[in-house]
């Protein structure tokens, strides 16, 4: 190496020769041209590392253009912050969701900062934490695959089909109850570019308000690749119609139930439904479901010649048939009869618990209280309610239990039993389960009967109350 | 005197767990006495499982700790318990002088060198119980066996130079074969290689620089493809200008022999550093700017505590505090959160950059604080001006502290960069492990903070932000 030499030399000269390697003597006149030929190579090195060390580091040109949506929710206090982390820490997803739940109500988001740190939580519930949190979840998808990003009341027909597939089938819903007509060209412009998924839970949610009008658009459609699609169109075809007769669905349940007369001095019809053989026990309620997919309790009572009542009672024998109109009933909102049916069958709530994929949406609060009081009867369950069950539930009220309904859950038999459990109580999962479903004025109630238990076990329900109770009481 | 808050006590429990399980025993029924003397330290005995209770002490000023119980929990259940009574201020605690076992412990604090696990090697040295002090009888002094054992220590430190300087040497001809083969390959065998050499100057009594070489694979492969070659020649630079400094030691500053020899291995004790008259002491108000726990090669993670001296006019205003302890302890995280505030004195070691420190006293605890911390408007380009002063200063630095105002978090494809916002294009790319959890701050316009910059990557610990306080942890 000469006596004096620049960084500008040692990047250009000495570098390529250091990192190809000496030992071909390759630029040995610039590393060593004296007698002490490690040290002078050495120095070299060291000289070169230095110069790179103050090399600054390259930066790039250009940068991204950040698009970052707009978020008009108020941001959780940063009191609730670490609160919020060690409840998300080993929570069931009761918990979470029911924190998720009154985040949406109280128009409140995740400080913006936690999105990395509860990524699993954002991801699952990104559509009730506001824009912020959605635009998280798609922040690295690609832009032709992400959507927008929306609050539910924010929905119009211009944002649809950007909005995730649930909002979408609430939406159409809700807008075939006020304008049929306006619901069908909503649906008819985005069909062709809608999923199987798509198209069955949307095609579900457009028989509200059905008329003959809807017709020609039934009829472009009749031929879907999807054979349930296909199944859905022809009961509604038939619907309109006014007829049963086109429906295979409810000719094939018919095949199945068993009519016959009983009673001495007045004769009833009573009717039963036969399972295939092949059916086990534990598959009953999921053959049932799919058997009924696409049959109305209209359906049935027409082609038995009874009344919704009458079929009702000519089933009270048989707890697989009442289950079917339970789950017809549900489906239609049809709250008296559905009423009728768990008076006979109080435990079919947690035989629905059991069927994925079978998500009713109402759209209507009152309506949810509704369907929730007709079809949970505390009063007269049977003791045993696995705990699939009432996460279902809550799945279902998307919130809490109405207070009447909570109130009897919790003066019930069957949760005395569960509190007294072997002296230690009921498993973790049912307690926060339990505070997810509890409204507020009745936590106090919780609180009182949970206070005798081990700390270990109560810990995170008692922690999701407190959470709640802070979050609505913020103004 | 301000003791420990029960926020204090809540963010540093290890989990929820040990926070209910640590409520349960917030009662006098499972205590043998609570006491506490005027000086911070409050201690008692709580009955366990086992057949004797388990003695807890604890220091209201630093939320330090020591439980007998084997818990692999850190702090355990009995000392956050301890803390809590006290914080809550429901049950009383008697006033008395400290048991020996309490003096024990305090003693073993002061005198823990800092260094790699000595206070742990000397915990656990102790009986589990610390029944007994080691020290209650004064040993007599005998002048020929002090003079025999300053001989001893002398030659032992002659045969210690000897050691290191062949140990170099070697370092020097390992470093001329990668030279031979081409640092463009380095890379390719840098585990294999950077361990023999290491294991060398282990031997060699220089575990410092066997420490630096054992960590640098894994600082090469944390790098993008492309920068490796680079990095291969810097680091392999740095190793040289360490050996050839060593050689030439007598030359050099003083304070930058300090750094020098730190750097390859000699240790000062704890002690000595505190008895030190000349050592550079600071006395200020202190806040935690960034709290690091990283596992090393020789598994004992190290605990960075890095803090920021506030109103600042002279002197250092930076330091790091560091702990080491086994990974198998279980501790994950130091006694310092980001974000706490603390008025104390500060001695630092001695250096030509002085960063590291103990604190010496400390006048209140470290507490949250929300106040905005007032930084000096400088901007990122002049940070970066002050690293390069600090490099020339010490030219084998490997991390240096950088605080910045106005700057901006801006993405370019999967790479965040750290950009200047006031003209300029100083920009810093930042660790890509951090890339997740720095990126809401993509959406700041500008943010003030605190970080490390190890040359190839910058590491954010702290940023003030409209929407508040960023911290990495």
């Amino acid at each position: 190496m000469g006596e004096r030499v620049n960084a500008d030399e040692l990047k250009s000269q000495v570098l390529p020769v250091l990192l190809g390697g000496t030992r071909h003597e390759t630029g040995e006149q610039l590393l060593a041209p004296g007698t002490d030929r490690e040290h002078a190579v050495l120095n070299a090195l060291s000289l070169t590392g230095q110069v790179l060390r103050f090399t600054p580091p390259s930066s790039p040109n250009v940068f991204a253009v950040e698009s970052w949506p707009r978020d008009e929710r108020r941001i959780v206090p940063d009191r609730l912050r670490p609160h919020i982390f060690r409840l998300l820490d080993k929570c069931t997803e009761d918990s979470a969701r029911a924190l998720a739940l009154t985040l949406e109500k109280q128009k409140l988001r995740p400080h913006p900062f936690d999105l990395p740190k509860l990524d699993g939580f954002i991801e699952r519930y990104a559509e009730r934490l506001g824009t912020t949190a959605q635009y998280w979840v798609q922040r690295e998808t690609p832009a032709q695959q992400s959507r927008g990003y929306f609050e539910a009341d924010e929905l119009n027909a211009d944002n649809w089909t950007e909005s995730p597939l649930r909002a979408r089938a609430k939406f159409l819903k809700a807008l075939r109850n006020q304008d049929p007509e306006a619901g069908r060209k909503l649906m008819q412009k985005s069909w062709g570019e809608e999923n199987p998924d798509s198209r069955v839970q949307l095609l579900s949610a457009f028989q509200i308000g059905l008329s003959a009008e809807d017709k020609p658009f039934l009829e472009s459609i009749e031929k879907d690749r999807a054979p349930r699609v296909r199944a859905i169109v022809q009961r509604l075809h038939a619907a309109i119609a006014g007829t049963t007769a086109d429906n295979p669905a409810l000719a094939a349940c018919m095949q199945r139930i068993q009519r016959s007369q009983s009673g001495l001095l007045k004769r009833r019809s009573a009717l039963k439904l036969e399972l295939p053989a092949t059916v086990k026990e534990h598959e009953t309620n999921r053959w049932i479901q799919e058997q009924f997919a696409d049959v109305t309790v209209g359906d049935l009572s027409h082609a038995y010649e009874m009344s919704e009542t009458e079929l009702v009672e000519a089933a009270e024998k048989d707890n697989n048939l009442l289950f079917a109109l339970a789950l017809m009933a549900s489906r239609e909102n049809r709250f008296a009869l559905l009423d009728g049916i768990t008076d006979e069958l109080p435990d079919a709530w947690g035989r629905m618990s059991g069927l994925s994929g079978d998500e009713d949406l109402r759209n209507d609060a009152d309506e949810l209280v509704h369907w929730a009081k007709v079809l949970i009867k505390p009063k007269k369950w049977l003791p045993e309610i696995p705990f699939p069950a009432w996460s279902w539930l809550h799945r279902q009220m998307e919130g809490p239990l109405p207070a009447g309904i909570m109130r009897e859950i919790l003066a019930s038999q069957i949760w005395s039993e569960q509190l007294d459990q072997e002296k230690k109580g009921p498993s973790l999962e049912i307690i926060q389960v339990i505070c997810a479903l509890c409204p507020r004025e009745l936590r106090v109630v919780v609180r009182t009967q949970l206070e005798p238990l081990e700390a270990e076990r109560k810990h995170k329900g008692s922690m999701l109350l407190e959470i709640l109770d802070e979050l609505e009481s913020l103004t | 005197m301000a003791g420990v808050s029960l926020e204090k006590i809540e963010a540093i429990a290890p989990d929820q767990a040990s926070l209910v399980a640590a409520r349960k025993l917030v009662k006098p029924g499972g205590w043998l006495g609570l006491s506490a003397d005027n000086s911070g330290l409050i201690w008692g005995e709580c009955q366990g499982s086992g057949a004797s209770p388990y003695r807890v002490v604890a220091s209201e000023i630093d939320a330090g700790y020591k439980c007998t119980c084997p818990s692999r929990k850190f702090p355990c259940k009995h000392s956050l318990a301890l803390m809590w009574m006290r914080a809550e201020g429901k049950i009383p605690f008697e006033s008395a002088e400290g048991p020996q076992w309490v003096q024990d412990w305090v003693r073993r604090r002061r005198s823990g060198t800092g260094d790699a696990g000595g206070a742990e090697r000397e915990e656990a040295a102790q009986p589990k119980s610390l029944v007994r002090a080691t020290t209650d009888e004064a040993e007599e002094i005998d002048p020929k066996a002090q003079a025999r054992a300053a001989a001893a220590r002398d030659r032992s430190r002659r045969e210690r130079e000897t050691a290191i300087v062949a140990g170099l040497d070697d370092l020097d001809r390992w470093l001329m074969d990668q030279v031979e083969g081409g640092l463009a390959g380095f890379a390719v065998h840098a585990g294999k290689s950077c361990r023999s050499i290491a294991q060398r100057l282990v031997d060699a009594k220089a575990p410092g620089l066997a420490s630096r070489l054992d960590s640098l694979p894994n600082r090469i492969y944390s790098l993008p493809e492309h920068a490796r070659a680079m990095a291969a020649v810097e680091q392999l630079g740095q190793l040289h200008i360490l050996a050839e400094a060593y050689r030439r030691q007598e030359s050099l500053d003083p304070n930058l022999c300090a750094d020098l020899r730190r750097e390859v291995g000699w240790t000062q004790a704890r002690e000595s550093l505190l008895g030190e008259e000349a050592a550079l002491c600071i006395s200020g108000r202190w806040r935690v700017v960034g709290a690091i726990s990283e596992v090393q090669p020789d598994r004992l993670r190290r605990l960075e505590t890095w803090l920021w001296r506030e109103g600042a006019t002279d002197g250092p205003r930076a330091a790091v505090l560091l702990d080491f302890v086994p990974v198998a302890s279980g501790q994950t995280r130091g006694a310092y959160r980001t974000g706490e505030r603390m008025e104390a004195t500060l001695v630092f070691y001695a250096s030509a950059r002085p960063l590291r420190a103990l604190i010496k006293e400390m006048s209140s605890p470290a507490e949250e604080c929300s106040a905005i911390l007032e930084l000096p408007n400088e901007d990122l380009a002049g940070a970066i001006t002050e690293y390069e002063d600090a490099l020339t200063r010490v030219p084998w630095i490997n991390i240096w502290p950088m605080r910045f105002s106005e700057a901006r978090v801006r993405r370019n494809g999967e790479k965040l960069f750290l950009c200047s916002t006031s003209g300029g294009r100083a920009a810093l790319p930042m660790l890509m492990s951090q890339v997740s959890t720095v990126a809401p701050l993509l959406a700041m316009e500008k943010i003030d903070g605190f970080g490390l910059w190890d040359g190839y990557g910058f590491r954010l610990c702290f940023a003030q932000t409209p929407l508040g306080r960023w911290v990495s942890e």
